[in-house]
């Protein structure tokens, strides 16, 4: 391989906290959703790297049922955040704390 | 002439003040004060046909088994000997004179089932204390005293102040009280025994420190009910209650108790010449620390209450140089003056329209010359005209005091001899200033009820006549009471006659001294000057105001502690604190259910990070 | 020099996805983020997997993202720009990211593709790719493939004109 696993999972693992804290961090659902993103992305980037060492495909091939999965759950949570902009208008995620206590 | 007949003597009024307590709202009001009266009379008539069978050794009687257990013994029963029997006798001759004008006193009050209820229920109690064959017994007559004498200085008690005095005087007898508990338990402890002539002859096998250790404890407790220093401040304040409970209480029989009970434990006392130093000085200091005050009073009955403490001062010094017969002789003759001076200061404060300061009375002597000849024959005895009974009883108490040579008790002669001036002094300005001259405030007469005025004579006569029963050999008499006693008298050193004349001449010079003294600065009225030593005198010696900063503040102070520091900070704060800390950490807590979705995600996110951790560890561990 | 680009891709990732998560207006950060997974996806080209590479341009890149933009501007979500002149703050690290993407992929496509470009022993061709896909995971592609139905209809119904009005008054 072209650089040890480690840096690459180091690489993978750095993705995934920044698409962790941009989850935590950001209010605005969109965001959110982006940072969901980010992390599978960098979940990808390990599973490749991964298959890359081990020299199998079966990494790859996960990968990319992890794309068609992503797809899915973007479409229907972009769904939902057509219908939470129509029912309160606004998109801050501490607004929607009705479970909260 | 059975023993058991001297129950009487005690229950008599206590039966009287059964009826009067339980019956009295009922009962006309002329019967509620006839049925006190028949019963004091009655127990002093007992007393007398009694007599006989205090002489010889006494007679020592049971009524029934009061308390027995393991080795405590202690009955309800009557030591019936030559000093309880003459003290008996004066406690209830003088109670029903004082009962008789009583009835004249409160012939306009309303509520006389109760004070006659008390009335009565203090001579029983007083009587217990005189007659009780062991020291439990005389314990609860002491309580039994003390809280008559509250109910009735307080009697009155719509006004707070006589509530007030009536309560001081409780709770400052009461510091008494239970120094007087601690000896007697330490009796029981050390002797086994409570019964007094136990106590008395087995006294010789304690230790002497333990020795002197209780008897101080006994004086502790003489000095709350006698109102000695310094468990003394009760004893003006206590003039706040009806002029008859003055009479009684506060002149002839509360406040001799204490001397009683020392004389009555003499055997136990003697044996500790330390002791009977201090009881001896503490009469003293009180005599003089009182004659000073009654100078300075303008209240007449407080005159004579500071008066009272003087006098008994004088008897703790009869105890403590070690004359038992002169101390109760004084003690009988203070009784007869005394309550003859109250029941006067009574009839005065009538016929002066209920005003009590003497500086604005004057003239009484010209409205009723009846009143001014009593108060003069009282007066007479207190001051120690020569050849009255209370020349002769304060003499004898002096002459021993100069007779037991140099030392401590001379220092306590040369006390008494100041004193002796200083109660001249003060005498001669009470009549004064009451009697002579014009009168000083416009009144209306209203005439003195006729048993407020004809049981005064018989007082008059006892008192000046009371020499007769002690007389010394000196004037040709016999000391009939000292031969009495008998044994119970304690021994005396003798003394020559030189030095006996001599001192009943410095006695009668100093009579005249003081009356010369007041007649030259009283005769006519000298008007207010206010001075800083005469408020200092009216206040006592602002002994009052010692008693606040000295144990009132702190004590005070430690309740608030007590109450804030402790009770409110630390106690209720400890609970508190846990209960807020409980509800805090579930508001903590509470945060984590926010119901926003980033909570929950970095929960997760803390999640992931302990996994981590506990990864790392345990990979750092391998 | 293939290990030195796979360090150079790599920070651009990073620092693209960094500028991604920070910035305060949507767009911005959609952009920032096809940054990234191109670069992302040059990654995985080096890593010997062309086909995922491929596909994570194509699906993520751009129909994900391009999902997310059609999202964020129908419901007016990121404010209008008022400067229509650009200015080096805003479009210089962008910029910058998409040099170095650029150039990267040049080199990499420069390189001798007879020797699968010397990027690694190990390479995943399609016909592989494909044979291993459909016999050994020929179940998880149906289920994969019902669930892309599901997500289908499911974000048609949510995402209803008349889903929600009339029954509490509608908007909050």
């Amino acid at each position: 391989m072209i650089v040890p696993l480690s840096h690459v999972l180091a690489f993978a693992a750095a993705m995934f906290f920044m698409g962790l804290g941009c989850v935590l961090a950001r209010r605005n659902l969109i965001m959110i959703l982006i940072g969901v993103e980010v992390m599978i992305n960098g979940a990808g980037l390990a599973f490749v790297g991964a298959s890359a060492f081990w020299q199998q495909i079966n990494g790859q091939v996960l990968v990319v049922l992890l794309m068609a999965l992503t797809s899915a759950e973007v479409s229907i949570s972009l769904a939902m955040v057509v219908y939470l902009q129509r029912r309160r208008g606004n998109l801050e995620a501490d607004n929607y704390n009705e479970m909260h206590g | 002439m059975k023993p058991e007949l001297l129950f009487l003597i005690p229950l008599l009024p206590l039966l009287g003040a059964s009826v009067n307590g339980l019956f009295g709202l009922l009962l006309p009001r002329q019967v509620r004060g006839a049925i006190a009266v028949l019963a004091v009379a009655a127990a002093f008539g007992v007393c007398c046909l009694l007599w006989p069978l205090s002489q010889g050794g006494g007679t020592r009687t049971v009524l029934a088994t009061w308390l027995a257990s393991g080795g405590l013994q202690a009955d309800f029963g009557i030591l019936f000997d030559s000093l309880s029997a003459s003290m008996a006798l004066m406690v209830t001759g003088v109670s029903t004179l004082i009962h008789l004008y009583a009835v004249g006193y409160m012939h306009e009050e309303q509520d006389t089932a109760r004070f006659f209820t008390l009335l009565n229920l203090f001579v029983f109690a007083m009587l217990t204390i005189v007659l009780a064959d062991n020291l439990l017994l005389l314990f609860l007559g002491w309580e039994g005293v003390g809280f008559c004498s509250y109910g009735l200085i307080g009697f009155w008690y719509a006004k707070l102040e006589n509530a007030g005095a009536g309560r001081k005087a409780f709770l400052v007898t009461r510091v008494g009280d239970v120094f007087l508990a601690v000896a007697v338990l330490w009796l029981f402890a050390a002797l086994g025994q409570v019964g007094i002539p136990e106590v008395n002859g087995a006294a010789a096998s304690l230790a002497p420190a333990t020795l002197t250790a209780i008897v101080l404890l006994l004086l502790a407790g003489a000095c709350g009910k006698s109102a000695q220093l310094p468990l003394m401040t009760w004893l003006p304040d206590a003039m706040a209650g009806p002029t008859p409970v003055s009479a009684l209480i506060h002149a002839a029989t509360m406040v001799t108790a204490g001397v009683y009970l020392l004389c009555r434990l003499f055997p136990l006392v003697s044996l500790s010449p330390t002791a009977m130093t201090v009881i001896a000085m503490t009469g003293a200091v009180t005599a003089l620390y009182a004659g000073t005050c009654a100078l300075a009073q303008r209240e007449i009955k407080r005159v004579l209450a500071y008066s009272t403490m003087s006098q008994i001062g004088y008897m703790f010094i009869g105890v403590g140089v070690g004359t038992v017969s002169g101390a109760m002789f004084h003690l009988l003759t203070h009784a007869f003056f005394k309550a003859l001076l109250f029941m006067g200061a009574g009839c005065v404060i009538h016929l002066c329209d209920g005003e009590n300061d003497i500086y604005r009375m004057g003239g009484v002597r010209k409205r009723s010359p009846f009143i001014f000849w009593m108060f003069l024959a009282g007066g007479l005895c207190l001051a120690g005209m020569p050849f009255s009974g209370g020349f002769f009883s304060k003499d004898g108490i002096l002459l021993a005091a100069f007779a037991q040579g140099p030392g401590w008790l001379r220092l306590v002669w040369f006390i008494g001899v100041a004193t002796a001036f200083l109660t001249s002094l003060y005498t001669f300005r009470l009549l004064f200033l009451v009697f002579a001259g014009p009168a000083r405030r416009k009144v209306h007469g209203h005439a003195l009820p006729g048993l407020m005025r004809w049981t005064l004579p018989p007082l008059a006569i006892l008192g000046l006549g009371a020499g007769l029963l002690n007389l010394p050999p000196l004037y040709g008499g016999h000391e009939a009471l000292h031969h009495l006693l008998g044994p119970l008298a304690g021994e005396l050193p003798a003394v020559d006659h030189q030095t006996e004349i001599a001192l009943a001449v410095v006695a009668g010079g100093l009579f005249l001294l003081g009356g010369l003294a007041a007649w030259g600065r009283y005769r006519t009225f000298p008007g207010e000057r206010p001075a800083w030593y005469k408020s200092f005198l009216l206040a006592g010696w602002q002994a009052d105001l010692g008693v606040e900063w000295s144990i009132l503040k702190p004590f005070r102070g430690m309740a608030r502690f007590c109450y804030l520091g402790l009770d409110q900070s630390l106690i209720e704060g400890l609970l508190q604190g846990a209960a807020e800390t409980c509800q805090k950490r579930g508001e903590a807590l509470r945060r984590f259910t926010s119901g926003r979705v980033s909570t929950y995600l970095g929960g997760f996110a803390w999640g992931l990070v302990v996994l981590c951790l506990w990864f790392l560890i345990s990979l750092v561990r391998h | 020099m293939a290990t030195v680009l796979f360090y150079i891709l790599a920070s651009t990732a990073l620092v693209a996805t960094l500028l991604c998560v920070t910035r305060r207006n949507p767009v911005h950060a959609v952009v920032y983020l096809v940054n990234a997974f191109f670069a992302l996806a040059l990654l995985f080209y080096m890593l010997g997997a062309p086909l995922v590479a491929a596909w994570e341009v194509i699906i993520y890149a751009g129909a994900i993202m391009v999902l997310f933009l059609f999202i964020i501007m129908m419901l007016h979500l990121a404010p209008v720009e008022a400067r229509p002149a650009p200015n080096w703050r805003r479009w210089g690290p962008v910029l910058l990211l998409s040099f170095v993407l650029v150039s990267s992929s040049v080199l990499l496509m420069s390189v001798d593709t007879a020797a699968h470009g010397g990027v690694g022993s190990f390479y995943a061709s399609p016909r592989q790719f494909g044979y291993t896909l459909f016999k050994e995971y020929a179940l998880a592609v149906e289920i994969v493939s019902f669930q892309l139905l599901f997500a289908a209809v499911g974000a048609y119904f949510v995402g209803r004109e008349d889903w929600g009005e009339g029954r509490k008054g509608g908007r909050k």
